[in-house]
């Protein structure tokens, strides 16, 4: 009775289609509460990053104002996102009160903390409210909930804003990264010979020179750096392990059967290698990608930390830790965006772990 | 041929960052002191800047075939020179930080696959995993406030920054002790990085030959647990670990541009970080071709103890 019943569940097993690669990796992850809890805290990031005007600014989040609604929180991305309007009626960048002077009619909905992210909030801007404290006053504070710089400046505001900016960090500069390692790994891999050569070549050159010396010497080189830059030269300079994997992959891949197989109905070589090898390749390729968006946002940390980074109206956690450098007795400086960089760089660590762990064979059959 | 590559890009990039030394220079100490633009040209002759890079890089790399680095226009000392004042605080810290690390590592990574997937075991691997995803640069900075500020004027208040706060005609002893005492927070920042990447390398490299045939064996014929992980697995562990050893050759004598920054140790990765801010060509190519041999280098000695920790293995 039992054997029946076990028998129909197998055939039941066995008719259902094969989980494919992914879904079965994706099962495996979950199976790991550290890593979902690191997948939850990278979505959590990522809200706040897309919501950062909404959740710390000065600027509303919709206004109507005389008759026609605005977003006026978008210039918080791009200034040219602000409409035009507020700068011609003089705002001058304070809201609360312009709105109900030059029009009685508006309304307005406000970000949930009002604070700005590149200036003091000055007395009675919100009104009834009062100045932003500066220099060693600015502790931890009902209104300032990770205290103010030495100017003033609300740090949560900053670390709201900086999320913003890591992330951008971390997934530009790598999508590069990984652009260009995956490019160069292919070729070489797949080609081999001369081809190869150079590559293997410009790579090992690459990866000889220590990479922070690398960007610094590139920061130089480019005279006014602005945040896109920094991620471009973190790119740049961070692409020699993917390249050695995807190589390695490659050649590992363009001798199996599926490869002949395409080769011999008559696919070009970019197709095989872009259709064909690289989604089998992907799998590997990817946990060091992830790893790679750690190590970025701990680099372009480690710049701004410098002094080397994006100019100051850029609110990156590093630079508010720059500034803490001169201010050590301002503890609260250090404290959270510190906390920022460190838990954000173990999330993506524990991510990436958790990924090799789901699609790495070798790792998988060890926990059987 | 790679060194030859390295270096020219490395002088192409120095040449092409704006400014020169001496703008750089005078520039920022007064403007009013500016040179006036014969003087500087002059200036530029007399260092041979005036030329475009390629033919600077040529004539920088024959000097380089003859043993001499050249002089650092804005320190007017030899380069060789400079790099050896600073290379003894460097390896004072990453010296200590390298033995520090290596000398527990390999005990923690051994307790960690002989305890493994136990609570202790657990914690201290995420406790390990945690301190490797710090960033050195908040450490030092926590590291700072603690220390320097939190506890100012206890037993415990240890220096901010430099290298030593005694003049050079105060008795040895106590210019040492004074120098271990501002060395401490540096060494430390550069040694747990490493610690918790290396202490979980080990544990990895061991968990994996645990599961082979030969450690049932050794287990089956009466070896304890013990001789079994440091006899019989651990060994078989070496050939990754001294990869890892060659690798970290370049930052024992390199250094690190950050700690360094923070505790404005005069070390080499301080000097590069100026000599880049001052535009000093010949000392940034001084460096430059020393991390690149230092890398080679590094190769070479990893392929050469291969020999030395795996009998198997042939250096030809």
């Amino acid at each position: 009775m039992n054997q029946e019943k076990m028998r129909v569940s197998e055939e039941i097993e066995a008719a259902k289609p094969s989980r494919g690669f992914w879904s079965d990796a994706w099962q495996r992850y979950r199976r790991r509460p550290i890593g979902m809890l690191a997948l939850g805290f990278v979505l959590f990031l990522t809200i706040v990053a897309i919501f950062a005007p909404a959740i710390a600014g000065t600027k509303p989040v919709v206004c109507s104002y005389k008759g026609t609604l605005y977003f006026p929180c978008l210039g918080y991305f791009n200034r040219s996102w602000e409409s035009p309007i507020f700068t011609k009626d003089k705002f001058r960048g304070t809201y609360p009160k312009n709105l109900k002077q030059k029009d009685p009619e508006s309304w307005a909905v406000w970000p949930l903390v009002f604070q700005d992210p590149y200036r003091r909030v000055r007395e009675n801007e919100w009104p009834g409210r009062r100045e932003n404290p500066s220099r060693d006053e600015g502790h931890p504070n009902r209104l300032n909930l990770f205290g103010t710089d030495q100017y003033g400046v609300d740090i949560f505001a900053k670390m709201v804003h900086g999320t913003t900016i890591a992330l951008l960090v971390g997934f530009v500069s790598m999508g590069l990264a990984g652009s260009i390692g995956v490019l160069v790994g292919a070729l070489g891999g797949y080609f081999g010979g001369w081809v190869d050569m150079i590559t293997s070549r410009l790579t090992e050159i690459v990866m000889c020179i220590p990479t922070l010396v690398l960007i610094l010497a590139l920061i130089a080189v480019v005279e006014k750096p602005t945040i896109w830059k920094t991620m471009a030269i973190i790119g740049a300079t961070g692409w020699t392990g993917i390249a050695r994997l995807t190589r390695a992959e490659f050649l590992r891949l363009r001798q199996t059967e599926f490869v002949m197989a395409a080769r011999a109905t008559g696919a070009g070589s970019l197709r095989i290698m872009f259709r064909h090898i690289l989604p089998n390749a992907l799998a590997p390729v990817l946990v060091p990608i992830t790893f790679g968006i750690a190590s970025a946002i701990l680099v372009e940390g480690s710049l701004s930390f410098l002094g080397f980074g994006p100019p100051p109206p850029t609110a990156s956690w590093g630079s508010v830790l720059n500034s803490a450098r001169s201010n050590l007795q301002l503890w609260w400086l250090v404290v959270f965006p510190g906390a920022g960089i460190f838990l954000t760089v173990l999330a993506y660590n524990l991510v990436g772990e958790g990924l090799q762990e789901a699609t790495d064979p070798r790792l998988r059959e060890a926990k059987k | 041929m790679t060194l030859v590559v390295i270096t020219l890009m490395v002088y192409g990039l120095a040449r092409s960052m704006p400014g020169n030394p001496l703008t750089v220079q005078l520039g920022e100490s007064d403007p009013s002191r500016k040179l006036n633009p014969e003087d500087q040209q002059r200036m530029l002759e007399i260092y041979g800047l005036d030329k475009p890079w390629p033919v600077g890089y040529v004539q920088w790399i024959s000097k380089v075939i003859q043993g001499d680095l050249g002089r650092s226009i804005t320190r007017k000392q030899p380069v060789t020179q400079l790099i050896g004042e600073r290379i003894g605080p460097t390896v004072l810290i990453s010296g200590t930080a390298l033995f520090l690390t290596w000398f527990l590592a390999i005990p923690l990574g051994l307790y960690a696959s002989a305890r493994g997937g136990r609570i202790d075991e657990r914690f201290t691997g995420l406790v390990l995993y945690a301190l490797y995803s710090f960033p050195t640069f908040v450490a030092a900075l926590f590291l700072q406030i603690i220390f320097a500020v939190w506890l100012r004027d206890t037993h415990w208040e240890l220096p901010l920054f430099g290298m030593s706060d005694l003049s050079s005609d105060a008795p040895f002893f106590a210019r040492c002790r004074d120098i271990a005492w501002h060395a401490i927070l540096p060494i430390t920042c550069q040694t747990y990085v490493v610690l918790a990447y290396n202490s979980r390398f080990i544990k990895a490299n061991l968990e994996e030959v645990v599961r082979q045939d030969f450690i049932r064996t050794a287990r089956a014929k009466g070896a304890g647990p013990w001789r079994v992980l440091v006899h019989h697995a651990f060994r078989n562990t070496l050939i990754p670990l001294v990869t890892l050893l060659g690798l970290s050759l370049p930052a024992l004598v390199g250094g690190s541009v950050i700690i360094e920054q923070i505790f404005t140790w005069p070390g080499m990765g301080r000097l590069f970080f100026e000599s880049i801010r001052e535009r000093d060509y010949p000392t940034i190519m001084g460096l430059t071709l020393m991390f690149s041999v230092l890398t080679l280098a590094g190769q070479l000695l990893a392929d050469l103890l291969y020999s030395i920790v795996d009998p198997r293995v042939n250096v030809e």
